[in-house]
């Protein structure tokens, strides 16, 4: 067993990587709570984003900030196209449908991506932000920016939103369509700019979420568009229905994904730490079986 | 269907008949195919394609076991590509370790990924939809990790059968009527028809019956006395048992196995070329295995990247989801008759007929 001090730095980065799973499973949880649509190409449409705001610091000499404000108006501008194309053709078939076209998008961005920014011939490139260099001292842990700003990001993001879909009327429009659309429209809120309202912030957050993935994780399509599948864990234990649930789901699943890296014996095993907490919450919390006759999801 | 009043003997024994007539004219007709694929098929192609064909051959089988999921009891995993690697580790362990013969080998392999799968099915049948499909991403995203650090047995002494230091590394066997390619082909062809038989079998029977009720209502069907548990657990074991055996082919047709050549997103690529090809029918699984093994091997040759076929599928999906939920399987010889007719002179557009779909 390693001592303490071997822990120490993986707390931090243990943070900084749940704040960025926070960030995303927020976002999901939002888009499925307004739309039913589980956005499984959201880490395809940042690790996009990311990758243009590569092409455009090393090849257009745009300056840094231009290219990462491109890249999430990118990932938002794709999401909400989406979003208007399918979500709205797709609005009335069950859940499992909605998740499923995603799918789609996810492998055409991911052809996309893999044909002009391909990855064989051992290619690497690396996104990093200005706060990779500055940082501070805690204890014996040197903390990045960068980590402060995944953290603080996530919290925030969190925050704001579930005060967002508590008090303002555009996010109780939005938790009335969570719980039924047909009626929510019969009572007059205009349902398809609500929903485009969810898939504009969801598409903003992947591109900043898929800009801290590319500094944190590694800038690589394949990493980063399969990364949902573990920010979507936190979403699932959650039961993508609590906010607050989401992010304490991914700040455990970042902390210990990380806390088992000094592990001899697990290091292998940490990438599991997502699916395995996310399968054994969900077996857990499935433990009430109710038959309904509704399109309505267990 | 049965129109009251007519249903004299004589007229049923007459559509009896009349049935039995063009499922033997099918019947006929998937014998002539098979016998051209096992005899001429090898013949007419070059090795490079022989090897693309054993792979049709066997995510034939993976595709089918996946389609009886989704199209006849209405469950979405996104997990075969995982069980089809646990199927081809138990494999190559067996083949390795014993020199049991081949058929025995696959059919231990299938019965234990059998067993496997129905464990890990059986806790996640308490979830419908949207989470079971979600829960068996995350399973299988679990199982590549593990498959990535314990690696394919490669001849190697102990449990796991994998030794990291060896410089030639030994290939996994296959039968000795099959050694060659084309032999290993045809094996390959015999051991997928012998599957879909399987398939089939169960489809025309009590358990297709039942799958079909679960598919259209489940309280319906509980409310008929269907056994949905067992049923449903029944087509998890079956498409374990099939993508199992499809796995020990798979081991013995590429001979070296590596955890790369098993990521996560071939399950959501699976996915994509059987909705595309039709989780409806049987057919749709071969017109699955064909998008998803054939055309890469054709495109690789003509100097295409295969990220086109990516985005080919994604589109794919997105079309037969908005438009076609059948699938090509149905979609074509539909639009084909239509254009038929339309050539025909006929002109007139008649509502295409939902049936034969098998």
């Amino acid at each position: 067993m390693p001592s303490w001090q071997d822990f120490q730095p993986f707390i931090v980065s243990g943070l900084a990587l749940g704040g960025v799973y926070a960030l995303s499973g927020v976002g999901l949880v939002v888009l499925y709570r307004a739309t039913g649509v589980v956005y499984l190409a959201f880490g395809a449409v940042g690790a996009m984003g990311a990758l243009i705001a590569w092409s455009l610091i090393n090849h257009a000499a745009f300056p840094d900030w231009a290219a990462w404000i491109v890249a999430i108006v990118f990932s938002a501008a794709i999401t909400l196209a989406y979003g208007m194309v399918f979500g709205a053709a797709l609005a009335k078939r069950e859940p499992l449908v909605k998740a499923a076209a995603t799918l789609g998008l996810l492998l055409v961005l991911f052809g996309v991506m893999d044909l002009l920014w391909t990855s064989s011939g051992g290619a690497s490139r690396s996104l990093s932000l200005p706060t990779d260099n500055g940082g501070f001292q805690v204890g014996s842990v040197q903390v990045v920016w960068t980590q402060v700003i995944a953290v603080g990001i996530g919290v925030a993001i969190a925050a704001a939103t579930g005060a967002f879909l508590r008090f303002t009327k555009l996010g109780t429009a939005m938790r009335a369509m969570a719980n039924d659309r047909e009626i929510t429209a019969t009572l007059g809120v205009p349902v398809r700019r609500v929903e485009a309202a969810a898939w504009l912030g969801c598409g903003a957050l992947s591109g900043v979420a898929g800009l801290l993935l590319a500094d944190l994780v590694a800038l690589d399509a394949t990493t980063l568009t399969f990364l949902v599948i573990s920010s979507l864990a936190a979403a699932l234990i959650a039961r993508l229905r609590s906010i607050a649930l989401t992010f304490v789901a991914a700040m455990v699943v970042g902390l210990v994904h990380d806390l088992l890296t000094p592990i001899q014996s697990l290091t292998n095993y940490r990438d599991m730490t997502p699916f395995v907490l996310a399968a054994v919450a969900l077996l857990l919390l499935s433990q009430r079986r109710v038959i309904s006759l509704s399109r309505e999801e267990a | 269907m049965e129109s009251v009043g007519l249903s004299t003997s004589a007229r049923e024994r007459w559509r009896a008949h009349r049935l039995d007539a063009s499922a033997l004219l099918r019947a006929g007709a998937v014998g002539v195919l098979l016998l051209f694929v096992l005899l001429a098929l090898p013949q007419l192609l070059s090795l490079y394609y022989i090897d693309a064909m054993t792979q049709v051959a066997v995510y034939a089988v993976v595709a089918l076991g996946l389609g009886v999921l989704i199209g006849r009891v209405g469950l979405v995993s996104l997990g075969q590509t995982a069980v089809l690697a646990i199927g081809a580790w138990v494999s190559a362990r067996l083949l390795f370790a014993t020199s049991l013969p081949f058929p025995v080998v696959l059919l231990a392999s299938g019965v234990i990924t059998m067993v496997l799968g129905t464990v890990v099915g059986l806790p996640a049948l308490r979830m419908r939809g949207l989470y079971l499909a979600l829960i068996t991403l995350m399973l299988a995203g679990a199982i590549t990790v593990v498959l990535a650090t314990v690696n394919f047995p490669n001849g190697g002494h102990g449990f796991l059968g994998y030794n990291g230091n060896f410089v030639h590394i030994p290939s996994i066997r296959r039968p000795a009527i099959a050694a060659s390619d084309p032999a290993f082909f045809r094996y390959a062809v015999v051991v997928a028809a012998v599957m879909f038989a399987l398939v089939l079998a169960h489809v025309r029977s009590r358990p297709g019956r039942a799958w079909a009720a679960i598919r259209q209502s489940e309280p319906a069907a509980l409310a008929a006395g269907i056994n949905v548990t067992l049923y449903k657990l029944w087509a998890f074991a079956l498409a374990s048992f099939i993508t199992g055996v499809a796995g020990g082919v798979l081991a013995a047709a590429v001979r070296h196995l590596y955890s790369i050549d098993f990521p996560t997103q071939d399950s959501i690529t699976l996915l994509a070329v059987v909705l595309m090809g039709g989780a409806y029918s049987l057919w749709g699984a071969v017109i699955a295995a064909l998008l998803l093994e054939f055309l890469p091997a054709l495109l690789n040759n003509w100097g295409v990247s295969a990220d086109w076929l990516t985005i080919v599928f994604g589109v794919g999906v997105l079309q037969v989801l908005t438009t076609a939920p059948r699938g090509l399987a149905e979609q074509v010889p539909r639009d084909l008759a239509r254009l038929w007719r339309l050539v025909a002179g006929r002109g007139r557009h008649r509502p295409a007929v939902g049936g034969g779909a098998r």
